[in-house]
């Protein structure tokens, strides 16, 4: 009821009426659910249908300029924090002197609306961007990253509008370019651990924004059941991808190597696989291959049909001792995908139980779904209900990146979100005296 | 650390949040009784709201017994990767159906 309350401001309807059924359909037996909805919420759905509800009237806010509250730095978290504007940790007061510095590295005029972020409708502006970075704990020379974040955040394809979804599952940001050494981000050993300034107030600011100038906040929209704290930026090695002759990450989602670009994607959950063993390929995927397959189960519910066909983007991150392994015997990412494609399975009697009676994502069978036009054929090669079926319909659906300790021989897969936090990418625009000026940094 | 804006200790900030651009907008008039009316069932294919309908419309009908409903079959689910399309439907097909109000579920 309060998400339904918080959304519907956003949608300019805060006296949208709701009904509600007691307790969760999910934990009631269907007696219990028909007796809930028979006595409580027909009763209540009668009611919306009926009665007319009060003319709402919104509050005014402050302009993007107005000074809100001065006070010492403690004063300003307390209050930053009482009005939900904060993440617990203590933040960088934005004062319009520090907003200026950040908005000296972008060429773009702060005015300028980048999108409007649901589920508040509130206008993304590289003003914003600047006031949450600012607060974030970010360099001013980082602006032009977080000005590509927020491009990212606002495009439809991601789908920031679900990004209070109940699996609260966090955002997967990437990094590519020469921009990793411009500014000294950690893309080697630990690089997904936070104490490293750009990797670690860049995720932060990422999270910031999220609550700022999207809207979601917990006990309100953002219905993350358990959720996560923020991911830091995970920068690739394009040393050692330069070296095997693999093709970095920003060449995958579409632009040229040694573009500097920024990818998002939602990821539900991730697990490490250490100490791959082997000299080959054949000897060192088998095992990554079960990891990833194990790390993504209800989440092929995007690939099956019981959310959507096709959208999920399973990702293993390579360090660079395997990465280097494998491209020494000839392989290529793609032959890592297909490999992944042809060999990181499920029984499919799992993926119908799980869909049909676990969480109640219903697609009748894989076969139907194959017969029905909406799977290819690999699904249903047969009636044995133990066959291996793929987790993605196109080895292309697996994201290949290489990063973390170089000399470790551990991988990483991460299971993802699907369309709800899709992947997307964006050029990071650099201003005009960039170069000059980080060398003065 | 960011500079004191006026040298005395004293931040003067502002707030984090961007500008609001979705204006009210006014519900739609309530209807004045449910006998006789069409209401549009739409669902997120979530949480059993098949069962849900179900049982809405029996105690729907047994309060006032000519009232219609149009499946949520027949608009698919609103939640998947389509659901901006399909929402910009509905304006269009609940005039080609006749549609007096709409019940949507199910949150969450």
């Amino acid at each position: 009821m309060g998400q339904a309350a918080a959304t519907s401001v956003g949608l300019g309807m805060p006296n949208m009426p709701v009904a509600m059924i007691p307790g969760h359909p999910g934990a009631q037996s269907l007696e219990e659910l028909r007796a809930n909805v028979r006595n409580v919420t027909a009763q209540q759905v009668m009611e919306n249908l009926l009665r007319q509800p009060e003319e709402p009237v919104l509050g005014a806010e402050p302009e993007a300029r107005d000074i809100v509250f001065s006070g010492t730095f403690e004063e300003v978290n307390a209050h930053f924090y009482g009005r939900e504007w904060s993440d617990g940790l203590p933040i960088v007061p934005p004062t319009l002197e520090k907003i200026e510095e950040f908005l000296s590295y972008t060429d773009r005029p702060p005015d300028e609306c980048l999108g409007v972020l649901l589920p508040e409708s509130r206008a993304a502006t590289i003003w914003a961007t600047a006031v949450n970075g600012v607060m974030a704990g970010c360099r001013p020379e980082y602006m032009p990253i977080l000005v590509a974040l927020i491009e990212a955040m606002v495009d439809p394809t991601y789908g920031v509008e679900h990004s209070g979804n109940t699996p609260g599952s966090e955002t997967l940001i990437v990094l590519n370019g020469p921009i990793i050494k411009d500014l000294k981000f950690n893309y080697t050993q630990g690089v997904m651990r936070d104490g490293f300034m750009p990797n670690t107030s860049v995720g932060r600011f990422w999270r910031l924004a999220l609550r700022n100038m999207a809207g979601f906040l917990l006990h309100k929209n953002d219905k993350g059941t358990f959720g996560n704290t923020f991911r830091v930026v995970l920068a690739e090695n394009e040393d050692a991808i330069a070296k095997m002759g693999w093709v970095p990450n920003s060449v995958d989602m579409g632009f040229k190597a040694g573009d500097n670009t920024v990818t998002i994607s939602r990821m539900t959950g991730g697990g490490v696989m250490p100490s791959v063993t082997g000299s080959t390929p054949e000897q060192m995927m088998p095992y990554l291959a079960d990891g990833v397959a194990k790390q993504n189960g209800w989440e092929t519910a995007f690939t099956v049909g019981a959310l959507t066909i096709g959208t999920l983007r399973p990702v293993l991150v390579l360090s660079p001792i395997l990465a280097e392994t494998m491209a020494r015997c000839g392989w290529s990412k793609d032959d890592v995908k297909r490999y992944l494609f042809e060999h990181a399975r499920t029984p499919a009697s799992r993926i119908e139980t799980m869909m049909e009676k676990w969480v109640d994502f219903r697609i009748g069978s894989l076969e139907r779904q194959v017969n029905l036009g909406r799977l290819p054929k690999v699904f249903h090669e047969s009636n044995d209900p133990n066959r291996m079926v793929p987790i993605v319909v196109d080895p292309d659906d697996f994201v290949i990146l290489v990063s973390g300790d170089p000399l470790r021989t551990n991988a990483y897969a991460f299971a993802q979100n699907g369309y709800l936090g899709f992947p997307t990418a964006k050029k990071i625009q650099l201003p005009k005296d960039w170069r000059e000026r980080i060398q003065k940094t | 650390m960011a500079k004191k804006s006026n040298g005395t200790g004293v931040y003067e900030v502002v707030w984090p949040r961007g500008e609001r651009r979705q204006a009210l907008r006014p519900l739609a008039k309530r209807l004045d009784t449910l006998e006789g009316k069409t209401i549009a069932q739409l669902w997120d294919y979530l949480f059993f709201g098949d069962e849900v309908f179900s049982q809405l419309e029996e105690s729907l009908r047994a309060q006032y017994p000519d009232v219609k409903f149009v499946s949520w079959r027949e608009f698919g689910s609103t939640h998947a990767v389509n659901e901006k399309e399909l929402l910009a439907s509905l304006p269009q097909r609940f005039k080609e159906l006749g549609v007096d109000a709409a019940i949507s579920s199910m949150a969450c």
